[in-house]
């Protein structure tokens, strides 16, 4: 068994990870329910890839991701840092063991829970105490909460990501940044980051929330490390991933830097656009030098995007967004996972199985060292069979990375692809087999193939949980298939009472599509911080970064540059 | 003005405004930590949204914990806790000492008086007040021998103002005795060397130090000795796991067969590695009862597990980094980074090495080491949030062991240096200064007063009595402080109650500076963001 550690590092990279975790965790519930769609039962995923065991000092079996996330402090919403699993009795305020003094007492207003996080709390009482006849008595009158009105609550205001997490999570797990005294927003950059993990004790501490997990595995294959990288936070996980590549040098990690819909949509001035510019340059050179595979994720207008043509969703709402998001890294990360029968012998379940660093080797390792890969992704994915069949499920897959070049031909492009659940003709699911011969019949025909291209197929959907948002648009249906025409009555957007799973299909390309997000940085770069009387000099030196840092910088985008294209002018000194 | 111009949505506060909205912040923030002060303080207890408990009677905690707003106090807080990173206390005073140079300020700009006269009085204050300070700390020897009474008396008069009488006093005896274990002549103290581990268990009265290290994990193979008698210790740093990314990234293989040979290969090496570690233990245990334990750094896989259990050794993967040098100081050899060249010479000795299991948690004790250089100090309490506040605690006293000896000099507590000081500017350097700057050496002189009002405030006592009685003292000749049950005058020397030089004197430097900054603020001036906003 081969483990993955899961780091999330600020606001919209833990929004992902919890819809990301949810997905887990229907999974896992699917999986053990006797009445439930017989294509969950047997899914020839290892959750324990993912999933550690352990066990509460009251001896009680727990099972929780295997994750560190850091956020600010307060941003836990209605959830104790501690999770919810290891506390059992709380302890009784206004009782001070340690001093015979005064005790002054201050309560924060709490966090009411919504409608969702009630009826979880009450299941969870139920189940705890289904004997006892007053109680489940009480409990039957209370627990008339409806999903119908749950989901609504959801749609209608999500503040924290606890706010629609269904998970149990480890007590090492959620780790708060305290003490940094400044708002959200005006944690917004690449500098203001930076000592923020080496002030106090707060790196150490991050450190040994990640070894206690990194400790337990027999044999780690890889760290999946997801930062928002649109302000502060990349500064912290660029410290944090240097003392990773530094402690655990042979284990490799893919990294995820993800936007929210929020980092697009302020009115900037043309200062702070020049500031936003020359933060992504550093964060993105900065951070691909700790990791082996950077895969840059999230669209300025994601529910008008090509990617969103089955889906209906509100391009400012961090909830919906995130959810999209992290359908596909849940599909990019289920060969990481499935089942090895051995070499000869493909399960008829899943195939195409490959570890963290044989993906990266794949992508990145080969004779184009190209470390950055966009992620496509087809939500849902269409059926197989259907007009123009090879066009529809391949052309069906639309970046979620920004500032990419459509339509590019390269001839070195290598990628994985991941389908799941995918129909194949007359509304069945299509076989593993079908899946590939379909995938390689398509290749087949078409114009322009990738150099090389690695298929990873599970029968398995995307199951849908109950706090997923409401944002299928009226063409899909409960099983995720395209409809020929609308879904009749109801509203325009279907949500997880509608929908119960869905095909996905999403990929990891490496290619010459990515060259003007690395020249857009490159080139702002040397406009605004380094060339001569450029206007952001001063504001990078109060980020603390000296002139050869920049250079050193710009000549690791140049670098990046080069390898896509070696006859790339930009990449030559332009001034 | 032109400002306003650029950026008509820019908000300007004028002198006045701004320098009364730093007064304000300055001593809203004195109020929020003046409870906290001394062994009679209030300790709070914060409960967040989701029911989180913070147990914190130190200002640095404090200050860390609250989501301050105004950038005023957001400057004090920052000064304060700056002063904790490199002193290690003191951050309450820092806050108090600020808030009431800015109070006794406003007193005389409410008159009329430029502040900045007032801010030349404070520097010639300060310049005195810190010559004071030398003539009036107290000596210590620090030999090969230091005086063990004097660094308990200065850790416990810190201890007693985080902690009730008895657990204070017994983590005295463990924090001296911590930095003693790990001082090394002729070196800095690296405090880093003594561990701080925590258990969720037992009482706090349970806490203790260990004379070797606690590791939090243990063994991860089943037939591996949960508790092993004379143990050779091998500290390495070396891969004991299968790691296909060590090989050569770029080799290919055309079949399966070829692949599974590649596979053993690096297998092989792994396993020789393991090989090399069992022949030493098997040189140095063969014909005695001894044991042998590796703590690795790196991974060990089950395959390896399996065949150091096979060979009765005892193993621990993924050690902290910082474990490796503890480990050597604790029980000697050295660490190694490669099994090439293994000697006896590298091992290292403890008398015994026992598995202790909570839960999910395990810890490895490694103890009855000769001579230890590093040791831990194992924290042990009811819940989460006692221990905590024991663990700032610990914290605290280790720094201010460490700063009597690196300062070689005390200062009388109790109050008695702010009264000395203060009755010294008044009587003597006041007079000395020419003009209106006598009146910024005044307000620093009132200032310094703020730690004995407030210890006598905490503790209920009448503010103006006991500062007339103090007062009164001194200029007796007698250097005194104030007793906290009686209110009555007391000699600190008497009854054992030492500060840290260097945590006072980094007060009195950092005080005046900010409170300078503060007070000549000429217009605050924000774009964007709406000010008089309350937060």
């Amino acid at each position: 068994m081969r483990e993955i550690v899961t780091i999330q590092v600020g606001g919209f990279a833990n929004f992902i990870g919890s819809h990301f975790w949810n997905f887990q965790d229907e999974l896992l519930g699917l999986a053990g329910d006797p009445n439930g769609d017989p294509i969950f039962k047997n899914q020839h995923l290892d959750m324990d890839v993912l999933y550690r065991t352990g066990e509460t000092l009251q001896g009680i079996a727990t099972y929780t991701p295997r994750l560190v996330s850091v956020n600010f402090q307060g941003s836990l919403g209605s959830m104790s840092s501690h999770g919810t699993l290891y506390d059992h009795n709380p302890p009784i305020l206004s009782h001070v063991v340690t001093w015979p003094g005064n005790v002054s007492t201050h309560l924060s207003e709490p966090h009411k829970k919504n409608l969702f996080l009630q009826s979880l709390y009450e299941e969870e009482q139920e189940n705890l105490a289904p004997m006892d006849g007053i109680n489940s008595g009480k409990n039957d009158c209370k627990s008339e909460i409806q999903d119908k009105d749950i989901v609504e609550s959801l749609e209608n205001g999500v503040q924290f990501w606890t706010d629609f997490s269904k998970v149990h999570y480890h007590p090492q797990s959620l780790y708060e940044l305290n003490g940094l005294w400044m708002d959200a927003q005006d944690f917004n950059n690449y500098g203001i980051g930076m000592d923020v993990f080496s002030e106090g004790l707060r790196g150490e501490e991050m450190n040994e929330r990640l070894r206690f997990f990194v400790e337990e595995c027999d044999h780690i294959q890889g760290i999946q490390f997801v930062v928002d990288d649109s302000g502060g936070f990349s500064g912290v996980a660029a410290d944090f991933l240097e003392n990773i590549a530094d402690e655990y040098t042979n284990t490799p990690i893919l990294l995820y830097t993800v936007r929210g819909p929020e980092s697009y949509m302020n009115q900037r001035s043309r200062r702070q656009t020049m500031a936003c510019d020359l933060h992504d340059a550093i964060s993105f050179s900065r951070l691909s030098s700790f990791c082996k595979l950077i895969v840059p994720i999230g669209l300025p207008l994601l529910g008008r995007s090509k990617v969103s043509s089955y889906l209906c969703l509100e391009d400012e709402n961090p909830y919906h967004c995130s959810a999209v998001y992290a359908a596909a890294l849940h599909s990019i990360s289920l060969p990481f996972r499935m089942e090895t029968l051995g070499p000869a012998t493909d399960s008829c379940y899943v195939s195409g199985a490959v570890d963290v660093y044989g993906l990266i080797q794949m992508l990145a390792g080969q004779a184009r060292q190209n470390i950055v890969a966009t992620l496509d992704a087809a939500m849902p994915a269409p059926s197989l069979t259907g007009k123009q069949v090879e066009r529809s499920l391949l052309g069906s897959l639309h970046p979620f990375t920004p500032e990419i070049a459509e339509d590019v031909e390269d001839l070195q492009e290598v990628e994985s692809l991941t389908i799941h659940g995918a129909f194949g003709s007359g509304g069945y699911r299509a076989s593993v087999a079908e899946v590939e011969d379909t995938v390689h019949a398509a290749y087949e025909n078409a114009t322009t193939k990738p150099l090389f291209s690695h298929l990873s197929v599970a029968h398995c959907p995307l199951p849908i949980p109950l706090p997923f948002p409401s944002i299928f648009g009226n063409l899909v249906g409960q099983h995720g298939e395209l409809l020929g025409s609308p879904v009749t009555g109801g509203h325009p957007s279907r949500g997880s009472l509608d929908v119960h799973s869905i095909p996905m299909a999403a990929r990891l390309r490496s290619t010459s599509a990515i060259l003007p997000f690395l020249e857009n940085r490159l080139g702002n770069l040397r406009r605004f911080g380094i060339a001569r009387g450029a206007s952001g000099t001063e504001l990078l030196r109060s980020w603390g970064f000296a002139k050869d840092e920049l250079e050193d910088s710009a000549e690791r985008l140049s670098k990046m540059i080069m390898t896509l294209d070696p006859h790339s002018q930009s990449s030559s000194d332009s001034d | 003005m032109s400002l306003r111009v650029l950026n008509p949505n820019a908000e300007v506060l004028n002198k006045s405004a701004a320098l009364h909205m730093n007064i304000n912040a300055a001593k809203g923030l004195q109020d929020v930590l003046k409870t906290n002060l001394g062994p009679k303080g209030t300790i709070k207890m914060l409960v967040g949204g989701a029911g989180d408990i913070k147990l914190t009677k130190d200002g640095n905690t404090l200050l860390k914990e609250m989501q301050i707003q105004n950038p005023t106090a957001i400057m004090i807080a920052r000064t304060a806790v700056a002063q904790d990173d490199t002193s290690g206390d003191g951050t309450t005073s820092t806050v108090l000492f600020i808030g009431e140079l800015m109070k006794q300020s406003e007193r005389y700009i409410d008159e009329g008086m430029h502040p900045r006269v007032l801010v030349d009085g404070f520097e010639i204050a300060k310049r005195a007040t810190l010559q004071f300070l030398e003539k009036f700390k107290t000596p210590v020897v620090m030999g090969d021998e230091p005086d063990k009474e004097i660094l308990k008396m200065v850790a416990r008069t810190t201890l007693r103002t985080k902690l009730y009488e008895a657990m204070a006093d017994q983590l005295t005896d463990i924090v001296v005795n911590a930095v003693l274990c790990i001082r090394k002549p002729e070196e800095a103290i690296d405090l880093f060397m003594v561990e701080i581990m925590h258990m969720r268990h037992k009482f706090d009265v349970d806490t203790r130090l260990v004379e070797g290290l606690v590791l939090d994990h243990g063994s991860r193979h089943p037939d591996m000795k949960r508790r092993a008698e004379n143990c050779y210790i091998l500290t390495s740093n070396v891969s004991l796991e299968y790691d296909k990314s060590e090989i050569n990234a770029g080799f290919f293989y055309s079949n399966a067969e070829q692949r599974e040979a590649m596979v053993a290969a690096e297998r092989r090496q792994v396993d020789e590695r393991v090989k090399k570690i069992i022949e030493l233990k098997n040189k140095v245990c063969s014909g005695n009862d001894n044991n042998f334990v590796v703590i690795n750094q790196k991974g060990i896989d089950p395959p390896s597990l399996d065949l150091l259990a096979r060979a009765g050794i005892i193993a621990l993967r993924r050690a902290k980094r910082r474990n490796m040098e503890r480990l050597v100081l604790a029980c000697g050899g050295e660490a190694v980074n490669s099994v090439d060249d293994l000697t006896p010479d590298c091992l290292g000795w403890a008398g015994l090495v026992y598995e202790h299991i909570l839960g999910e948690e395990k810890y490895t004790f490694v103890e009855n080491v000769k001579n230890p250089h590093s040791c831990t100090i194992l924290i042990k309490g009811p819940n989460d949030h006692t221990i905590a506040q024991i663990k700032d605690a610990v914290r605290d006293g280790l720094r201010s062991v460490k700063n009597t000896m690196e300062d070689e000099s005390v200062v009388l507590g109790a109050g008695a240096f702010e009264v000395a000081a203060r009755q010294y500017l008044v009587n003597e350097v006041k007079k000395t200064v020419q003009g209106r700057a006598q009146l910024g050496v005044e307000a620093f002189a009132d200032a310094l007063l703020v730690v004995p009002k407030t210890l006598a405030e905490n503790s209920g006592l009448d503010t103006q009595d006991v500062i007339i009685a103090l007062t009164g003292e001194h200029d007796r000749g007698n250097i005194v402080g104030l007793n906290q049950h009686t209110g009555e005058p007391i000699d600190p020397h008497m009854e054992g109650i030492f500060d840290n030089y260097s945590v006072k004197r980094q007060i009195i430097n950092s005080g005046p500076v900010i409170a300078s900054q503060l007070l000549l603020v000429d217009e605050v001036i924000r774009a964007g963001r709406n000010m008089r906003k309350p937060n």
